[in-house]
């Protein structure tokens, strides 16, 4: 388990980083964040690109800032900041609670939000809580930068939205309004694991008890996380009462489109679906006070 | 063959500088270019934690990271945590409580357990074990080591 | 606890250990950190194919990748090397396939070496294996039990009929007669899962072959010195006097380094051929398919009792699902299981056969509880089943077919149980969990809704492996037993010689507990040295089987026996009193009743190598004693299980809440050490209840090569543990000492699948298969809420 040869190109700027991106040959130049998946893959030698361009170099992509309505979080931001940062548990605390389920501390300590995105694990949290928020995704390129909403960005297993001459520069997401409770529920084998299901969950709740908005978000049952449509309508317009999030419950579970695999059969994940996204209804509904 | 680079890391306070191809993976300069044989290799692909060294002041696992990604960084090594013939109170904890038998993943889970404590001085045990998760121990099944890093954080409490 | 005795000397001392400083402190050697001068580095090619002929093998692009050194193929191995030795041979006519270290003709599971390659590291080794050419026939595949046992299956091996490898009954009395006269008859087929034992630190090896000298210098990351240099000698057709095999520090062991495997001997002769010692390590995705894997066994077994719960027969079939090919341990852990299958209670009526069954998976080979963990899975299943049917207490079922503690030594259906009080075992777990509260919990977490159990696991543990002419008598083609050399030097220090190996199990300073005890030293002024051909002595077998302390200890107070007479007269002639007036106390001599008469032991050194005159009369000069120690018969511990676990009925997962087991080990050298060895046990058995499986494709690919992949526990899925010590006595080993390396692993998961049972009480689940995942314990709650509803 040693990587193959491989050149390394520190890169000095975003548009250093896309230069050398666009310059190689067969499209084959590796953006190099945190490294906790792609470096596995490359002593594993199932990854061989020719370049590895690091990112780590480029602080200016290490931030998380809140411009009114939004919070710009920067590409190369560590899982662990993104977790323990206050102004993200202030706008999104969906996201600050689906971080405490990336990998463990040490993985967190190096691995980067932007990475964990890029890479697309369909069982990540990352990708997953993204979609939830309607995170809005920055990919730059030689053309500039262009922004993919997170529903669009993930186009199946490992694969995205941002091209061979590109990199994601930028996670962008929209604050929570207020009434709004959330909850993520996730199934591992073992703590820390990817998941074989995890719901994210955000329910807004108006004054008159009812629900004026719902996100329910998937990973592990898809070949990309995906949005349990069907599901949140089932709740928005209701009260959130144990009826309304059984019917969502089951909702969840058809959207699911898994294969079997070591951990679980499709029919598992699909059911599991539907339990946590239950159990995940109920913790949101219950963190925007409101009593099942 | 990609062409060699140099590397100069900070290890335990000694600034070194070796040769090495990019495609060297940190734990390996660590391991065999500078002889910090106490960065153990379980795995090569991030889960087990016996590669954990300090990087930067965050703990990191180094057979995630390429040598020459380190170029210019500090870094702290098991070798690092003992004061000459002094073992660190953790150490020492780990010692005094059987937190060890192969000692195979003992210095990614030292390092670990000193990162652990400064985050809770004073940990739970659920706050320990969450926080030790990504380290495999094959031998203890851990309970030995949850007591040694409660006492070892006891001891450092004090020593602080 | 339970029959805590306070520790007069060292032996049941709770002491910290003496290996730990070094490895805490990053000193440690383990394999991989030792580099010889011009030494190169291996890599091994294996096949992609679970059964394939090889057709053409072409290196030459690898052999000229600069930095490659050597590139060895099947053909050029089978020119330098014999065979690999298998010394399990305990099932009588069982098939034994002729493997060299590599193959030259066909490939029959995925993994299985083909070339291997020596280089300056180990990248340039990796680059070179991506430049070899092999072109394989792929083949049918038998990749289950049931596909290579079917009429039309693939067979492994031509030359033979089937695809069974042999077929081994047990019997006793009279078994038709017990299940034809039986109030109740239980049947069941249990499934334990394939597993290993994965330690930390992957197995590797250097080989230094001095072609001048015809020296062999090994440096092995194993659990058997001697055994390895013995059965290398055989591999290499090398008398034995060239070869030396070192051990360094070992990163775990677990069974998986007690084998003999052939990448050592491919580094031998790769480092033969190049002239530069060559090192080949494992890597973590190699380590699942080159080590020996375990415990996979489907068990189809009946047992007969009568209406008040009395066990009168057990009958059954152990399918053994082998590998490609056979390991050194050949078929011999589930010939284990079935041997043990009556497990700690009186079965007058026996029937157990074992059949061993190649198939296109990796070889079975050596796992800590080694075949214990399978059939107590079988027992302690049974026996509660039986109590569940019958509505009697599962405890009471259990205490009236234990035998009683005079009916020992105990013959069970193979072996003959030294001594136990299983009954006050039973007791003292039951106490534990009373004292522990287990039961409030239980009721308090059902009243909330909550599915909590108790499960009950108790086992017997073979120890003390083992007595050479048991081995031999059952077909281990290998003696068993132990020896250690006690030395006081000049200034009246102690070194132990052991043949016994460290792996990280404490054992240097077990044994320093038993030497200073036995010579009436300070155990400071004991050193352990251990892990070398050159300097410790031989011993049969390898460390495993639950045995240094009981056979390395025994030797080692048995030299010290002698000894201590050595020291008596010559402590005697420097005090002018006689012999019998001497004890030997905190390493002085002195004449009882009068300690301020009395030499020092550094005296009684400095006589024995320096001031020889002032030795006796006849003495001869040195303080060395030599002891074997083959003792008549085997050593069995036991112990009683408790596990608190709770189901979560919508997702089939278990978690384990808490832990318990009281166990007698005989003689507690160091309880601190005695419960690190449970505790690492015990996480083991949790992963193989409930997260470990090798898990195999329908095309025989295997889908667990990563630590993503194979889920070892983690401390977030451990419980707290607690053990409670009894000791009686071993009976055939001095001190009483008996083993307990694999006590916490055997009975964990009978346990835990007996507390799921207790969880889902209501519903009537019955867990068959090992691990118990949450996919298929769903599927069982499913099942049972149809049935029910």
């Amino acid at each position: 388990m040693k990587p193959a040869s491989v050149e390394y190109h520190k890169a000095t700027s975003i548009a250093d980083a896309v230069d050398v991106l666009s310059s190689t040959e067969d499209e084959d130049a590796k953006v190099l964040a945190g490294g906790q998946s792609l470096v596995p893959m490359l002593s594993m030698r199932l990854a061989r690109p020719s370049v590895l361009v690091d990112i780590n170099g480029l602080t200016d992509l290490d931030y998380i800032r809140r411009d009114g309505d939004w919070l710009s979080i920067g590409a190369l931001t560590r899982s662990r900041a993104v977790e323990k940062s206050a102004a993200v548990r202030d706008a999104a605390p969906l996201l600050s609670e689906a971080m405490g389920f990336v990998g463990h501390a040490t993985i967190r300590n190096r691995g980067t939000i932007g990475g964990s995105v890029a890479h697309a694990d369909p069982a990540a949290e990352a990708p997953a809580v993204l979609c939830a928020l309607d995170a809005e995704l920055v990919i730059t390129g030689p053309a500039g930068a262009r922004t993919v909403g997170a529903n669009d960005f993930f186009h199946g297993f490992l694969t995205t939205a941002v091209g061979p001459d590109e990199m994601l520069t930028e996670i962008r997401v929209p604050v929570l309004p207020a009434g709004t409770g959330c909850a993520v529920e996730e199934l591992a084998r073992r703590h820390g694991d990817f998941a074989m299901v995890a719901v994210f969950a955000a329910v807004t709740v108006g004054d008159d008890g009812r629900c004026t908005d719902a996100r329910l978000a998937l990973a592990g049952t898809n070949p990309t996380p995906v949005r349990a449509r069907e599901a949140e309508a089932v709740l928005v317009g209701s009260g959130l009462t144990a009826e309304t999030i059984a019917q969502a419950a089951q909702a969840a579970a058809g959207v699911t489109n898994s294969a079997n695999d070591i951990h679980a059969p499709a029919e598992y994940r699909r059911d599991m679906a539907s339990v946590l996204t239950r159990r995940a209804l109920r913790r949101a509904a219950s963190d925007a006070n409101v009593v099942v | 063959m990609a062409s060699k680079v140099t590397v100069t890391v900070t290890v335990n306070g000694r600034t070194l500088s070796a040769e090495c191809e990019p495609r060297r993976t940190l734990a390996d300069f660590l391991r065999q270019t500078l002889g910090f044989t106490g960065v153990h290799l379980g795995c090569e692909h991030g889960v087990c934690g016996a590669c954990t060294i300090v990087f930067n002041g965050a703990t990191a696992r180094s057979c995630c990271m390429l040598a020459v990604q380190a170029d210019g960084a500090e870094i702290t090594t098991v070798h690092g945590l003992a004061d000459g013939e002094t073992l660190h109170p953790m150490q020492e904890a780990f010692w005094d409580n059987h937190g060890l038998q192969c000692g195979f993943c003992t210095p990614g889970m030292l390092l670990r357990a000193c990162e652990l404590v400064e985050e809770f001085p004073d940990p739970t045990e659920e706050q320990i074990r969450e926080g030790i998760s990504g380290n495999i121990c094959r031998c203890t099944g851990y309970q030995f080591i949850v007591d040694a890093i409660r006492d070892g954080a006891q001891r450092m409490r004090q020593t602080s | 606890m339970a029959e805590q005795r306070t520790a007069s000397g060292p032996i049941g001392a709770r002491i910290r250990r003496t290996e730990d400083p070094r490895l805490l402190a990053g000193q440690a050697r383990y394999l991989d950190d030792i580099r010889l001068p011009g030494m190169l580095e291996g890599a091994v090619l294996r096949s992609p194919y679970p059964h394939a002929r090889i057709l053409r093998i072409d290196v030459s692009r690898a052999r000229e990748l600069p930095g490659v050194f050597d590139v060895i193929t099947g053909a050029e191995v089978r020119e330098l090397a014999a065979p690999q030795p298998v010394i399990w041979q305990q099932i009588p006519d069982q098939r034994m396939p002729e493997s060299y270290a590599l193959p030259t003709d066909r490939v029959r599971y995925v993994g299985e070496a083909v070339v291997a390659v020596a280089a300056v590291d180990r990248y340039v080794a990796e680059d070179a294996l991506e430049l070899i050419d092999i072109e394989y026939e792929p083949l049918p595949v038998a990749a289950t039990l049931d596909e290579a046992l079917a009429e039309d299956a693939p067979r492994l091996y031509d030359q033979w009929p089937d695809n069974k490898m042999g077929q081994h009954t047990f019997t006793r009395g009279n078994v038709d007669e017990a299940f034809t006269q039986a109030d109740v008859v239980l049947r069941e087929t249990l499934y334990y899962g394939r597993q290993m034992g994965l330690p930390l630190e992957t197995r590797g090896c250097i080989a230094s072959w001095d072609t001048y000298t015809n020296q062999l210098d090994l440096w092995l990351s194993t659990q058997g010195a001697h055994v390895n240099r013995d059965l290398m000698g055989e591999a290499l057709r090398k008398p034995v006097h060239e070869i030396r095999v070192r051990v360094p520090d070992v990163g775990g062991g677990f069974g998986n380094k007690l084998d003999f495997y052939i990448e050592e001997v491919l580094a031998s002769l790769m480092s033969r051929r190049t002239g530069r010692p060559v090192k080949i390590i494992e890597d973590r995705v190699e380590s699942f398919v080159a080590n020996a894997h375990s415990r996979e066994q489907r068990m189809e077994v009946e047992l007969a009792a009568t209406s008040d719960g009395v066990i009168t027969g057990i009958r059954g079939t152990v399918w053994a699902v082998l590998g490609g090919r056979l390991s050194g341990a050949a078929c011999g852990p589930p010939w284990l299981s079935a041997a043990v299958m009556a497990g700690p209670y009186k079965v007058p009526n026996v029937d157990v056969s074992v059949v061993g069954v190649f198939t296109n998976r990796s070889p079975i080979g050596s796992y800590r509880g080694w075949g214990q963990p399978e059939a107590t899975l079988v027992y302690e299943r049974l026996v509660e089943l039986l109590a569940r049917k019958l509505g009697l207490d599962r405890n009471e079922v259990r205490r009236k077919n234990f035998p009683a503690p005079e009916e020992f030594p105990f013959p069970s259906t193979v072996f003959t149980y030294d001594s136990g009080r299983y009954a006050e075992c039973l007791d003292l777990c039951l106490s534990g969990v009373e004292k522990n509260g287990w039961k409030e919990r239980q009721a308090a977490a059902r009243a909330e809704g909550r599915s909590v159990g108790i499960g009950y696991g108790f086992h017997v543990e073979c120890t003390a492996f083992g007595p050479s002419r048991v081995l031999n008598a059952v077909g281990v083609q290998h003696s068993g037993f132990g020896q250690s050399v006690v030395r006081i030097d000049s200034t009246g220090r102690v070194t132990v010689y052991t043949g016994e190996v460290p792996m990280g199990q404490g054992i240097q300073t077990a044994l320093a507990q038993v030497c200073a005890q036995s010579l009436g030293v300070p155990i400071e002024d004991v050193t352990v040295i251990a892990g070398d051909t050159d300097s410790c002595p031989y011993m049969g077998y390898g460390t495993g089987g639950s045995r240094a302390a009981a056979l390395g200890g025994g030797a080692i107070i048995r030299a010290a026996e002698k000894l201590k007479k050595q020291i008596r007269d010559i402590g005697a002639h420097l005090l002018e009193t006689a012999p019998e007036d001497l004890v030997i106390e905190n390493g002085r001599v002195a004449v009882s009743g009068a300690p301020a008469r009395s030499v020092s032991m550094a005296e009684i050194g400095n006589a024995a190598y320096r001031s020889v005159g002032k030795l006796p009369a006849g003495q001869t000069p040195t303080l060395e004693e030599r002891e074997v120690m083959d003792p008549e018969d085997l050593a069995w511990a036991y112990g009683c299980t408790a596990v608190l676990v709770e189901v979560d009925r919508e997702t089939g997962a278990v978690k384990v809440l808490d832990h318990l087991i009281a166990h007698d080990c005989g003689t507690v050298i160091n309880p601190m050490i005695v419960e690190g060895q449970i505790h690492g046990g015990v996480a083991q058995s949790i992963g193989g209840a409930l997260l470990e499986e090798l898990v195999y494709g329908e095309d025989g690919q295997i889908q667990t090569t990563t630590f993503m992949d194979y889920l070892v526990p983690t401390a977030t899925d451990m419980p707290p543990m607690q053990a409670l010590h009894m000791e009686t006595p071993a009976v055939h080993i001095p001190g009483g000492i008996k083993g307990v390396g694999e006590a916490g692993t055997i009975a964990v998961p009978a346990a835990i699948a007996n507390a799921v049972d207790d969880a889902l009480d209501d519903l009537d689940v019955t867990v068959t298969a090992i691990p118990i995942t949450p996919p298929r314990l769903l599927a069982k709650i499913r099942a049972a809420q149809e049935q029910q509803s």
